[in-house]
């Protein structure tokens, strides 16, 4: 018996093997397109920003333009250069302009520069920004951003967490209630999300800083700066309370709207039905027959969440003077900052190349649907 | 039921949305300010010349015992400016330090019963295209390129409608590339006068001389009224700014309006600065790309001379003679000849340089490279119960004094000793702070002037010089420089020739690290223009920087080594950037001597003269350019500097930068710059160093050096930064990405916290005129002119002159001549029988302008009579 069964178990083990075997190759060799493709991606999204943020090299001209400028009203108010004689001031001004133009890399043609840009990026060297500094005074692109990021990372993260969980958990509710007075209110809501956060960032001000005189109208703490500990992040959470209102309230009954049409969908499915008929809780119904295949959705809409955190909010920011990456941002393009830009951007590619990388093996593993490199 | 609740829910949104979308943006700040205007400016290492005060403008209504400010603290934040008022009026800041321009930002301070400075901000012009009358490029007429077109838009446009209708009124219409708040504006008002009536709005006037000229150009007007020029309409090209303060954007369609209403096709195209600099600064005006650019400039101060602005504006020798734009101005010979005699000071006499300006007038005005529009005027708010002084000019947050003058005040003015004022302003740290090529924008000024202090103060009313810490002062120019003296601090003297001592220091040896004399520099001696002898007090060295140590000479003579140092090679401290800048510094300086160093007394010898005594004063203080700095704080920067750790300049850090090894724009107050600098206070601790001990050795003692390393050890430990000056504030609390920091008072600054009050408000003249309403022609007349200052007569000796300027009714000047003094704020207009026979039947206009010597601004006052 034993002698008869053994081929079969070599046979099963040798199935097995191949199986395994072709499976690591599949995913091996989706892995490796997976990569090239994604990073052929950011390749391009990151030299389209490169040609946007300096308008195909138009920048330089502006660039030249603000340097001499700069120069010609700064040399207008010494008494030195006024008293130096025509060819030396001519002199002097193309010293300067030259000086000048070498430190900001005008010197080379626009097309190197891109390259350059392009290829440091792809290697995370941020470099040096060419006029912006860091809070704390560095030029360093690195610096500038990480400066930044805590606070954005509290307020986005703050907002985004609460809107997203809040909104599932309504929506997932609703779902089950649909029609009733909320969901209609919720509906006849939605489209009070078509206007921007600080949209309602202003109004909010008006309201509770202008004319309540509850909360303050913006930054990050009070000033007079309290003492540091528990008195300090109750001063930062005052100052959270607003652009997180706004940032929740502009968003949240499309988001709820959105998540209860899609779970309702669901709902009416007839294995719910079923399930239902078998007399199961609204709670292990939503849990298990609901929740459990929307999982993939969920979990890509989470991933993409987690990645935008980081890029803040431009114009929410500037309006709550709140010192995030929203700011930086808005300070680096009207600069025209190319490191700045570039930063930001190769860091918000790579996270989300690698997040819609991990996405396919996460959606394998939740949902045995799927299969990484997979034809169907 | 509930879809009623529904739709009232959605009606109240919508209504709401609507609501808000008619409110007024949020503006960000604009990254960049406007250029500043021309003004002049002093060597390197030292601070600008200084005037003595004349007249206290107000009598110090109060006096006390407290030095230093007269509020404890100051808590800085950023603020947008578009809710700097509503920020105020609810409490959530005391000030908004920055300026608001606009007409609604007033109205919004007057509505929310704030307090308000009133200074003049950004002048408005426009700037034209004057290549062609074919432009190279497209083919197409330039009409601009013929000057009586140019000068034709003087009539063109109404400068008292675009006050009114986009200022409010509350700015004055500008025909003169001089403002109109400035002391040349007042010594020459009877030009200027001339020149405003020359070009008073005459709508009929310009299309008449417009339509002459584009006939002669070969335009013709097609049947829709339209100028065409080869069968093509003849379309004018406007560049209309959209940034900045937003007032030239109506400012822009005006003008586009007016073009249109006689026969022009406006192409208005509304661009940033970035977007139209390439355009009209760098593109070559023969390209036709554009006609028109809206064009507005800045003030950083009170200019007591703006005779260079001829050559500035309208010369190809400009500061922007780089552009090809400047490059495309053609003055006559004889012009140019008098832009360059205003620009570089070339008269004997006022009486000539009032004919060059009267020439100017004549011979550069009307070129009408540009035609100006507005001056400006910003805005400061504070709230009630809250006083500070500014610059008529600059605003609160520019000069020094407002820190020294900051004060809480009671129901009847008076000052209140203590409190923290929570300060707002658009920006605060932007770039890294150090005192040799610091940051220097506004917004870091503004902290840095409280923290540091200075030999003299500029008068924020006069644009004059005000010693601060010196006690007197001696100018010696060479004869026939047509230099005055105002001040009772500074006594001038005249000399046929001025040698500088063979002992002066003239240059620096970077290897030897001494200053080179002028005896082995110039072994044949050297001759100056202008000698400055500046006396300080005795108690100078009992002055504290804000670590404890104190003030010695060597804290004066470091800043002379470090205007030679980054400079020149060879030295440790070498910066390319700062190459050029040495040069331009050197080819007019002659020397410096230390002729005694307790009490301290230093003589100055340089080439740059001005005309005000007070100017020619060079005042050295411990200001690097960029901020106060102590001997020893620059001592361990210039480690930092020396190993490539740090760099004081952007363009040195970014040369030495690579990849693996990023080198810091230095900051005396934050970032990676910090443990650098600690770590170089430690090490000139251990070693007590005597920076540059063959010169600073004779100055500095070894125990001096231990002594002051140890109290900036102690100062970085308690704060937590090396920003250290000797101002009344000292910088207490950093909070960079929060922007927000926190200035305290500095209890061991010397002086009375009232030392400034004098300046508390602006002495400007109210002026009445009363007399017949009716006058003979042939027959004499008699007009009393009453000049007061809130309701008290004006002093005579605060007055420096009454002048009066008869318009006949075609609008011609027909006299100006000086009022005579009767009594203090009483002064009497004679005219004679023989200048009303001039006057034609009809309404005439006798006009009064009162010159202060208090306040720059002149004051006007109107009398229309009835010549018959």
């Amino acid at each position: 018996m034993s002698a008869e069964s053994q081929p079969l178990e070599q046979t099963s083990g040798s199935v097995k093997a191949k199986a395994t075997v072709s499976t690591l190759a599949r995913v091996g060799k989706y892995t490796g397109s997976r990569l090239i493709t994604l990073f052929i991606t950011v390749v391009i999204g990151v030299y389209l920003t490169i040609l946007i943020a300096n308008m195909g090299g138009y920048v330089d001209n502006i660039m030249r333009g603000e340097i001499r400028e700069g120069i010609a009203m700064r040399l207008a108010r010494d008494e030195n250069y006024k008293n130096m004689a025509p060819e030396d001031r001519t002199a002097y001004v193309a010293t300067l302009v030259s000086q000048e133009e070498t430190r900001m890399g005008l010197d080379r043609p626009f097309a190197v520069r891109s390259v350059s840009f392009l290829v440091n990026a792809l290697q995370l060297k941020l470099g040096r920004a060419i006029n912006m500094t860091s809070d704390s005074g560095s030029r360093l692109v690195s610096l500038i951003i990480l400066e930044r990021l805590p606070a954005t990372l509290l307020l986005m993260a703050t907002s985004n967490l609460i809107l997203f969980f809040a909104a599932i958990l309504i929506a997932l509710s609703l779902s089950r209630r649909y029609g009733s007075f909320v969901d209609k209110m919720v509906v006849g809501m939605s489209p009070t999300s078509s206007a921007p956060p600080w949209f309602y960032g202003i109004f909010m001000i008006l309201i509770f800083a202008a004319f309540l005189k509850w909360l303050p109208f913006g930054g990050m703490i009070d000033s007079p700066p309290p003492a540091e500990g528990l008195p300090y992040a109750l001063s930062v959470l005052k100052h959270m309370i607003l652009p997180v209102s706004a940032l929740i309230l502009s968003s949240i009954f499309i988001s709820i709207y959105n998540w209860r049409t899609f779970f309702l969908i669901y709902s009416s499915e007839d294995y719910v039905d079923m399930a239902k008929a078998k007399g199961l809780t609204d709670k292990d119904l939503e849990r298990r027959y609901i929740l459990r295949p929307t999982l993939p959705t969920i979990i890509t809409s989470f991933g993409l969440l987690l990645i935008g955190i980081w890029t803040g909010a431009i114009i929410t920011e500037t309006v709550f003077q709140w010192p995030g990456i929203g700011r930086a941002t808005f300070r680096a393009i009207g600069l025209y900052d190319t490191p700045v830009i570039v930063g930001l951007t190769i860091i918000y590619a790579y996270m989300l190349a690698i997040t819609v990388f991990l996405l396919d093996f996460i959606y394998a593993l939740v949902d045995p649907r799927v299969k990484v490199g997979g034809s169907k | 039921m509930s879809r009623k609740i529904m739709i009232v829910l959605g009606l109240l949104v919508v209504a709401s949305m609507i609501l808000a979308a008619c409110g007024p943006a949020e503006t960000p700040a604009a990254p960049t300010a406007e250029p500043p205007a021309p003004a002049p400016t002093d060597e390197p290492g030292a601070p600008a010349p200084t005037e003595a005060p004349t007249a206290a403008p107000t009598e110090p209504p109060f006096t006390t015992t407290r030095t230093g400010t007269w509020v404890d603290e100051v808590s800085m934040s950023v603020v947008t400016s578009g809710s700097a008022v509503t920020q105020i009026s609810a409490g959530a800041i005391d000030i908004y330090g920055g300026n608001l321009a606009t007409p609604q930002d007033l109205q919004a301070i007057r509505d929310a019963g704030l307090n308000n400075s009133e200074q003049y901000g950004l002048y408005y012009e426009l700037t034209f295209n004057p290549s062609g009358p074919v432009f190279e490029g497209t083919g197409k007429l330039n009409p601009f390129a013929v000057q009586n077109v140019r000068e034709a838009m003087n009539w063109l446009v109404d400068r008292d409608y675009l006050n009114q209708e986009i200022y409010g009124g509350v700015a004055i219409p500008k025909f003169l590339p001089i403002s109109a708040g400035f002391p040349d504006y007042a010594r020459y008002v009877d030009l200027a006068r001339a020149v405003e009536a020359k070009y008073a709005y005459n709508f009929d006037k310009a299309n008449e001389v417009i339509t002459t000229e584009m006939e002669a150009l070969g335009a013709v007007k097609n049947a829709d009224g339209k100028w065409t020029y080869n069968d093509e309409l003849v379309t004018v090209i406007i560049l209309i700014r959209t940034d900045s303060d937003g007032t030239r954007v109506p400012q822009g369609d005006y003008v586009s309006n007016q073009l249109e209403s006689i026969g022009f096709t406006v192409d208005r195209q509304y661009k940033t600065s970035s977007e139209a600099s390439p355009l009209w600064v760098l593109g070559n005006p023969a390209d036709g790309l554009w006609h028109i650019y809206t064009g507005a400039w800045g003030v950083s101060g009170i200019s007591r001379s703006e005779g260079d602005n001829f050559q500035f504006f309208y010369s190809p020798k400009s500061a922007y003679g780089f552009s090809p734009l400047w490059q495309a101005y053609t003055l006559t010979e004889e012009a140019d000849v008098v832009s360059e005699a205003l620009a570089l000071n070339d008269f004997n006499t006022f009486d000539e340089r009032r004919e060059l300006f009267a020439q100017a007038m004549d011979l550069i005005i009307p070129t009408s490279y540009r035609v100006w529009l507005i001056d400006g005027k910003g805005f400061s708010p504070w709230k009630p119960g809250l006083a500070v002084s500014y610059d008529l000019a600059a605003g609160i947050d520019i000069n020094p004094l407002w820190s020294r003058t900051l004060r809480f005040v009671d129901e009847a003015g008076l000052p209140i000793e203590g409190g923290t004022v929570k300060w707002g302003n658009s920006d605060l740290f932007v770039d890294p702070p150090n005192p040799i090529a610091g940051s220097n924008w506004t917004y870091d000024s503004q902290w840095q002037n409280a923290t540091g202090d200075y030999a003299v103060m500029g008068n924020p009313f006069t644009g004059n010089y005000i010693p601060n810490r010196i006690d007197r002062a001696e100018v010696t120019v060479l004869e026939g420089l047509p230099v005055i003296n105002t001040t009772d601090w500074v006594t001038l003297d005249f000399a046929a020739q001025i040698d500088v001592p063979a002992d002066a220091w003239i240059d620096w040896d970077p290897a030897a690290q001494v200053f080179k004399t002028v005896g082995e520099a110039y072994p044949d001696g050297l001759t100056a223009k202008r000698k400055s002898v500046v006396y300080y007090p005795s108690e100078l060295y009992d002055i504290k920087w804000h670590d404890g140590s104190n003030m010695s000479a060597a804290d004066f003579i470091m800043p002379m080594i470090m205007t030679f140092e980054p400079g020149t090679e060879g030295s440790a401290i070498y910066d390319e950037s700062q190459v050029g800048a040495l040069e331009s510094f050197k080819s007019s300086f002659k020397g410096f001597r230390i002729v005694s160093t307790d009490p301290l007394t230093i003589e100055y010898y340089s080439d740059v003269w001005y005309f005000d005594a007070d100017w020619n004063v060079t005042g050295m203080w411990p200001e690097y350019g960029y901020g106060n700095a102590s001997w020893h704080m620059i001592a361990v920067s210039n480690l930092a500097d020396a190993a490539g750790e740090l760099a004081y300049s952007a363009d040195k850090a970014d040369a030495l930068s690579s990849e693996t090894a990023p080198v810091e724009w230095m900051s005396y107050v934050g970032g990676p710059s910090l443990e650098i600098l600690s770590k170089y206070l430690d090490q000139a601790a251990s070693e007590s160093l005597i920076p540059y001990a063959p010169t600073l050795g004779a100055y500095i003692t070894a125990d001096e050096a231990a002594a002051r390393y140890a109290n900036l050890q102690a100062f970085y430990a308690d704060r937590g930064h090396f920003w250290v000056g000797t101002g009344p504030m000292i910088l207490d609390q950093v909070f960079f990405v929060e922007k927000t920091a926190t200035l305290v008072r500095n209890p061991d600054y010397p002086d009375l916290a009232d030392k400034w009050l004098a300046f508390s408000a602006p002495k400007l003249s109210e002026v009445e005129i009363d007399g017949a309403g009716r006058v003979g022609i042939g027959a004499e007349a008699t007009f009393d002119v009453f000049v007061s200052y809130q309701g008290d007569a004006y002093p005579a000796d605060e007055i420096d002159n009454v002048k009066y300027l008869l318009f006949g009714a075609d609008g011609s000047l027909i006299e100006v001549g000086e009022a005579e003094l009767v009594a203090d704020g009483q002064y009497v207009v004679t005219l004679s029988a023989e200048t009303t026979g001039k006057l034609a039947a009809g309404a005439a206009k006798l006009e009064v302008a009162v010159v202060s010597k208090v306040v720059s601004v002149p004051s006007f006052a109107a009398f229309e009579f009835v010549a018959e």
